[in-house]
């Protein structure tokens, strides 16, 4: 539909398609596009605005459409209008707010968002004002890559989802399309779609990656500012020139950032190489081996477990395992994969093409260790805990590419991360059934700890006793549609600890939306350790729910001494009480018994519609920090 | 690999278990004094009672009432027992306070069978993670929310004691007049002052 081309002062302008009707009166149409002067404008376009109070002055400042309309009330003052977003150039923005600012491009433009004056405004479309703004004007002048947060007056390095109520993704990808100068952010998101299809399985894979994304120059900066911004800002500047040395460094940066929701800290351990089949094959194998798993602490990824273990079964050989013709082939593949030439990280992470024998070294170290030990597991975990610890200390500017390094593959990797575990939520079941079969030394007084009913006395003995030794965690947050099974699985494979968990009952009492667990752990350095673990990172099962633990306080047992409160019991002389019988019953109305039960009932619908509204808050407070269990990919 | 197999299994497991819920009722506000035999008795009113399941109360106040898992021998059954109970007070094992009665949940049980096909991911979110923050906030969130809830239990706790306190002063108060006027007519002595004040007493109705 187009509305009839009106000819202003000389000046051809015509309506695009049309795109809605609104307003009070339902007298305002909205439009996609317009044409002035030849040009064609659309929504989400960037143009040059030249402030109409000041026609002399040379300034421009750059908006971009999101809203064209036309009141056909032809009363109104200035019937076309157009919605701008603003587009600060450092010089229109607060000057404290640009000294912080890192790694200011000279040509670099902040999108505006968050709530406050000046984020957009409605401008009357007139000949004056508009000035068709050229793409190729435009590639060399502006670059784009952050928000300004007009409320704080803040820059902010990731751009909110709407803005000035416009999907973000709206402004990302047809700018993306009009304009090359707007790299960054959008242009990151494109590749990563570009990127999950890729092929991540093989080293082949990582080069094509690294390839897509060595030619984007501005989006490697981002992506550095980004992450370190998301941290420490000093060591940015180094970082920026560690990355600008390398370019598969920043490839690995990149890619890092945009895994960066995702694997969480598998990036820090040495499991670049999770993402092989072979290796999952392998982990479910090694899965069966509940020794094994005991002794090879805690890896917080999975995915490093195996590798853990693979490592262990290698050369060293003193572990048993299966398949071991695939390893050899295996670690030419991980080695493979490192290519990243990175001499200055001294971190064991990191795989350099030149240290890999360094890296196979300390690899190969910590298995011997483990494997020479007589090492007590806990001793082990803690080794591997100040290894982790390490790593994320680590993880500042200087071995940023580092973990770069290892959030690329298993970004690739991340896609069939997911299938990963549930093979090994899969590997569950199987894992207990195989560990009945094989019986060690330390499973067995676990096994018998499992078959043992739970509700019945023998898990309350245990309890208490646990309670006494300090071994009884209590786990909250959980769904509480979870089994008491369930939850020894997540324990098990997330904390490599095995246990026995016991789900506690929602009753009316207790808030339905938060399920609890009894968990008994073996022995009260597993249950300290595991309550550290998941206190100090979070561990987010995937509806979402980070799980908080604390040592579990349970009543003592028995009856309570007093009597029932609600129980009235008269004072009667000998005769009645022989005579009375205490049955159940239920009252009629013409007794006074039945007006103090009634009473009871008001009190208890009171009390319900209480916990009724606070839980409902909760719910509320809940949703508002949800948390993304899926890292953003499509 | 076995798994076909096992869902089916799993699924059937289920299935059963969902019916034994269908079949179970919950009472709550039951005194803690109250043992099996007790509750298998009142509720047998009812219908036969397959089996009763006390809830134990691990970690909250001890002065807590207790529930308690009543299974019938079929879903009308039980669907009768939550109609009278809801309808009238029913007083199990002592009076005035009664006890309440809705349908149970597969959450109050603790010795579920898995929901069949259900899969649980988790991931771990280390700290420079975006998510971390908000994961952390998370957990203090749920941390004060179980505060919170304690807190609205031990309200509730002390307006029961309350209303307890309350009604048990009435009753006895009541409980004394109604002695006292028992005895009078008991004694007679209603009648004299009846005949002193030429009024009429009329024969103690019992």
């Amino acid at each position: 539909m187009e509305a009839a081309a009106a000819v202003d002062e000389g000046l051809e302008f015509k309506w695009g398609k049309q795109k809605g009707i609104g307003g009070k009166k339902k007298d305002v149409r909205f439009y996609e596009s317009f044409t002035f002067d030849g040009d064609e404008y659309r929504l989400y376009d960037c143009v040059l605005v030249a402030d109409p109070s000041e026609p002399d002055s040379d300034e421009l400042f750059v908006g971009k459409i999101i809203k064209i309309w036309e009141h056909t009330n032809k009363r109104a003052k200035h019937p076309r209008q157009v919605k701008l977003l603003w587009l600060f150039k450092p010089s229109e923005m607060p000057p404290g707010v640009v000294e912080g600012v890192p790694d200011l491009l000279a040509n670099e433009l902040f999108l505006a968002s968050g709530e406050g004056p000046g984020l957009a405004s409605v401008n009357p479309l007139d000949e004056r004002n508009l000035q068709p703004t050229d793409e190729e004007i435009k590639s060399t002048d502006f670059v784009f890559r952050r928000a300004f947060d007009v409320g704080s007056c803040k820059v902010l390095d990731t751009i909110d989802d709407k803005i000035s109520g416009v999907d973000v993704k709206f402004i990302f990808n047809r700018a993306g399309s009009t304009s090359k100068k707007e790299a960054t952010p959008p242009i990151l998101k494109i590749q990563l779609d570009v990127n999950g299809s890729a092929d991540s399985l093989t080293p082949n894979g990582l080069s094509a990656c690294g390839s897509v994304r060595s030619t984007e120059d501005n989006s490697n900066e981002s992506s550095d500012c980004r992450e370190s911004s998301s941290g420490r800002r000093e060591g940015k500047e180094k970082f920026a020139d560690e990355s600008s040395n390398k370019d598969s460094s920043v490839q690995q940066s990149t890619s890092e950032h945009a895994s960066s929701e995702a694997s969480g800290s598998r990036g820090d351990h040495y499991d670049g190489k999770a993402q092989d089949n072979e290796v999952r094959k392998q982990f479910t194998k090694q899965k069966s081996m509940p020794a094994e798993e005991r002794d090879s602490n805690s890896c917080e990824a999975s995915g490093s477990k195996k590798l853990f273990t693979k490592q262990n079964s290698m050369p060293a050989g003193e572990r048993d395992s299966n398949g071991l013709d695939e390893r050899p082939q295996k670690k030419q593949k991980l080695d493979g994969s490192a290519i990243v030439s990175n001499g200055r990280n001294t971190n064991i992470l990191q795989q350099s093409v030149s240290s890999d024998g360094k890296r196979d070294t300390c690899l190969f170290k910590r298995p011997r260790e483990k494997v020479t030990g007589g090492e007590s597991p806990p001793e082990n975990l803690k080794k591997k805990r100040d290894l982790g610890v390490s790593v994320s200390e680590g993880k500042d500017a200087k071995t940023g590419t580092g973990k770069g390094l290892f959030k690329k593959p298993s970004f690739d990797g991340k896609l069939s991360k997911r299938s990963e575990e549930k093979i090994v939520e899969i590997d569950y079941r199987r894992d207990y059934q195989v560990t009945e079969v094989t019986p060690k030394p330390d499973a067995s007084q676990v096994n018998s700890k499992w078959f043992r009913p739970l509700g019945g006395l023998p898990w309350e003995e245990s309890m208490r006793e646990a309670e006494k030794e300090e071994k009884l965690v209590l786990l909250q947050n959980l769904d509480p549609t979870y089994t008491s099974e369930e939850v020894q699985d997540i324990v098990y494979s997330a904390l490599n600890e095995q246990c026995t968990a016991r789900m506690i009952e929602r009753t009316s009492v207790s808030f339905s939306h938060i399920g609890e667990a009894l968990v008994i752990f073996n022995s009260r350095q597993a249950a300290v350790r595991a309550i550290r673990r998941l206190d100090e990172g979070c561990l987010l099962l995937s509806n979402g729910r980070p799980l908080v633990a604390a040592f579990a306080k349970i009543n003592p047992p028995g009856k309570p001494s007093s009597s029932f409160c609600g129980h009235i019991k008269l004072q009667k002389t000998r005769r009645e009480t022989r005579d009375t019988v205490s049955t159940s019953r239920g009252s009629q109305p013409n007794t006074l018994e039945f007006e103090m039960g009634m009473e009871w009932r008001l009190l208890r619908a009171r009390s319900d519609h209480a916990l009724e509204t606070v839980s409902k808050r909760q719910l509320e407070e809940r949703k508002t920090q949800r948390i993304n269990f899926k890292p953003k990919l499509p | 690999m076995a798994n076909p197999e096992e869902e089916e299994g799993e699924e059937e497991k289920y299935e059963s278990f969902l019916s034994r819920v269908r079949r179970t009722v919950y009472v709550d506000e039951l005194t803690p004094h109250a043992s099996k035999s007790v509750v298998e008795s009142a509720f047998s009113q009812f219908g036969t009672v397959k089996e009763v399941i006390f809830l134990p109360n691990y970690l909250g106040p001890k002065e807590l009432p207790t529930g308690v898992l009543i299974e019938m021998e079929s879903e009308q059954k039980a669907k009768a027992v939550i109609e009278t109970v809801s309808q009238f007070p029913f007083m199990v094992a002592g009076m005035p306070r009664p006890v309440r009665a809705s349908a149970a949940r597969p959450a109050m049980f603790s010795d579920r069978p898995k929901k069949p096909g259900r899969r649980i991911q988790f991931r771990w979110v280390d700290p420079s993670d975006d998510e971390f923050d908000k994961a952390q906030r998370v957990k203090r969130l749920v941390r004060k929310h179980t505060a919170e809830a304690a807190f609205m239990i031990k309200k509730q706790l002390e307006e029961a004691e309350e209303l307890a306190k309350q009604q048990s002063e009435t009753v006895t108060t009541h409980h004394k007049k109604f002695e006292l006027i028992d005895k009078l007519t008991h004694d007679g002595v209603a009648q004299e002052l009846a005949g002193r004040y030429n009024m009429k007493c009329g024969p103690p109705y019992r």
